[in-house]
């Protein structure tokens, strides 16, 4: 189990310098202004929520699909990370919605409150539509941005001061919690003569959550001394010169109008 | 407008007292100036509030007791949220961590060395020659597109000593900087700390590395595990007291056994006995 988790680790942290490599390669997301970025994609986002009919949902993670391929994502690595995660916890929140106990109707699957019912097939499969879209456009724009010009978006978009000290001290928090669960569970290995029942690695593991918890609070505000320290006052200017082109003109202008027609598809469908 | 801040001294404590949780008192009635220009060695066993100390003179934590001048300015919160000041205070007083860690929050090293400059306004033109000049010095033109959490423990440390001196600071705190440098690291670090000497800069090291602290400053003030000051002078001065030292848990004596006579004497951690 600590060699498994080891193992995790690490290949997290490889995953977070290939996001990284990955945002600064040349892609269609990649070369447009990152507030141009944000803002669109969260357009996009926020369009999602506005729709009721599957085909339109579908045609967002089509959509978000197409981008990745756009912007040099590997589309089976981006789907398999969407579906797996946001997918996976999509179905098991949307499932109770499928039954006859929260929507009744024709009855599709067994019988009863635990039937699956025709409305709430459609009910869980729009909400788990949803997520998958949500988390994709978020996952693309995390994978496209470098997390300094995310953080210097954000602090143009005029998002509160706090939110962006926030997210700036997340990512070192994760690398140093995560270097240190690594170690954690390296040094019980180390000093392990059997391997343990599951019992007793369950109620270890359970332990060490509670000392890691302590250990974040205090990482953080070391993260945060360290920011007061070398001048931090809430904002995140960066080096890279926020240039809007015509380029994200254009872009701007073909999202909003691919949101437009999104809309006009859900409605036709919704009739 | 706030007054211009005066020149020296740099600092000026006054019984300053200083605990994290009642009880337990982390600095006991320190009472120190340290001059502009002064390289100066905080020496103590581990716990005797080293850290503490420099915290507070970088304005991180506060006094509960007692009062720290910085540039002639009582350094206190309430002063620390004048702008002015805040702003004037950082752009002067650098801190390189003692977990390196901690202090790298950017997702490369060319915005880690930027971030300093840039949270003080300073033109795109200046920042990138201050880059520059720092990643030449510092040996770090060739990380500078990759993310800190990717570096060795040597290259952390020359980057987060890199991100301070971008800001340009007359005054550079560091807590423990030869810890967990390998030999080669740590003389480099000696030979930075001696360029900055002859910059002029003050310097204030927090150690319990006896050897480094008397290679790269002019003055020792040793704390006691009682979190007291209980010597202060030249390097010379304060390691000619033994029994000082002994008593702070700065050195150790050892038994050695030569033939059949046994004899003990005093070293300095991380001492390479002669014999050896």
């Amino acid at each position: 189990m600590a060699r498994r988790t080891a193992a995790a680790i690490n290949g997290a942290l490889a995953e977070l310098l290939e996001n990284e490599d990955l945002a600064r390669t040349s892609g269609l997301l990649q070369g447009l202004d990152p507030r141009t970025r944000l803002g669109t994609i969260a357009l996009l986002a926020v369009t999602v929520s506005f729709l009721h009919s599957l085909p339109a949902i579908v045609l967002v993670i089509a959509a978000t699909m197409v981008l990745a391929a756009a912007s040099g994502v590997s589309v089976v690595s981006f789907s398999l990370r969407v579906w797996t995660t946001a997918g996976f916890l999509a179905v098991l929140l949307a499932a109770p919605a499928a039954t006859g106990w929260i929507s009744p109707g024709r009855e599709l699957l067994g019988h009863g409150a635990l039937s699956v019912t025709s409305p709430g097939l459609l009910i869980a499969t729009r909400l788990m539509l949803r997520v998958v879209a949500g988390a994709g456009i978020g996952l693309l724009v995390v994978w496209t941005t470098r997390w300094t010009d995310l953080l210097g978006a954000l602090t143009a978009l005029r998002v509160p001061d706090v939110i962006v000290a926030t997210l700036a001290m997340t990512q070192q928090q994760i690398v140093s919690l995560m270097r240190t669960v690594e170690n954690i569970h390296l040094a019980r290995e180390s000093r392990m003569l059997s391997l343990g029942t599951a019992a007793e690695n369950r109620g270890w593991v359970v332990g060490r959550m509670a000392f890691v918890a302590t250990k974040s609070f205090k990482t953080a505000d070391d993260v945060y001394d360290a920011m007061l320290a070398r001048g931090f006052s809430g904002d995140w200017p960066t080096l890279r010169r926020l240039r809007m082109t015509a380029r994200d003109g254009v872009w701007a202008l073909g999202l909003v109008a691919f949101c437009a027609m999104t809309l006009g598809v859900d409605r036709l469908v919704a009739r | 407008m706030s007054e211009p801040l005066a020149v020296a001294p740099a600092f000026s404590l006054s019984g300053v007292r200083q605990s994290y949780r009642p009880g337990a008192e982390s600095l006991c009635g320190v009472t120190l100036d340290i001059s502009a220009g002064e390289h100066v060695a905080i020496v103590g066993a581990n716990g005797s509030g080293k850290s503490t100390l420099l915290k507070a003179l970088d304005g991180l934590v506060f006094c509960s007791a007692g009062s720290i001048q910085a540039f002639g300015k009582p350094l206190t919160e309430d002063s620390l949220e004048e702008s002015e000041f805040r702003r004037e205070f950082r752009s002067r007083v650098g801190f390189v961590f003692q977990d390196a860690d901690v202090q790298l929050f950017c997702s490369n090293v060319a915005d880690e060395l930027a971030f300093g400059p840039l949270q003080l306004d300073l033109p795109e033109v200046e920042v990138r020659e201050r880059i520059d000049e720092v990643s030449r010095g510092l040996r770090l033109e060739k990380l500078l597109d990759r993310a800190p959490y990717t570096l060795s423990g040597g290259e952390k440390k020359r980057v987060a000593i890199g991100a301070v001196l971008t800001m340009r600071p007359d005054v550079l705190l560091m807590d423990e900087p030869t810890n967990a440098l390998d030999p080669r690291s740590q003389v480099w670090l000696l030979d930075v700390l001696a360029e900055i000497k002859r910059e002029g800069r003050t310097v204030v090291i927090a150690t319990h590395d006896l050897s480094a602290a008397e290679e790269s400053c002019d003055r020792m003030v040793v704390l006691s595990e009682d979190h007291e000051v209980v010597a202060d002078g030249t390097p010379a001065e304060v390691l000619a007291q033994r029994d000082v030292l002994l008593r702070v848990n700065l050195i150790h004596e050892h038994s050695h056994r030569h033939d059949s006579t046994t004899h003990r004497h005093p070293h300095a951690h991380g001492h390479v006995h002669p014999d050896e």
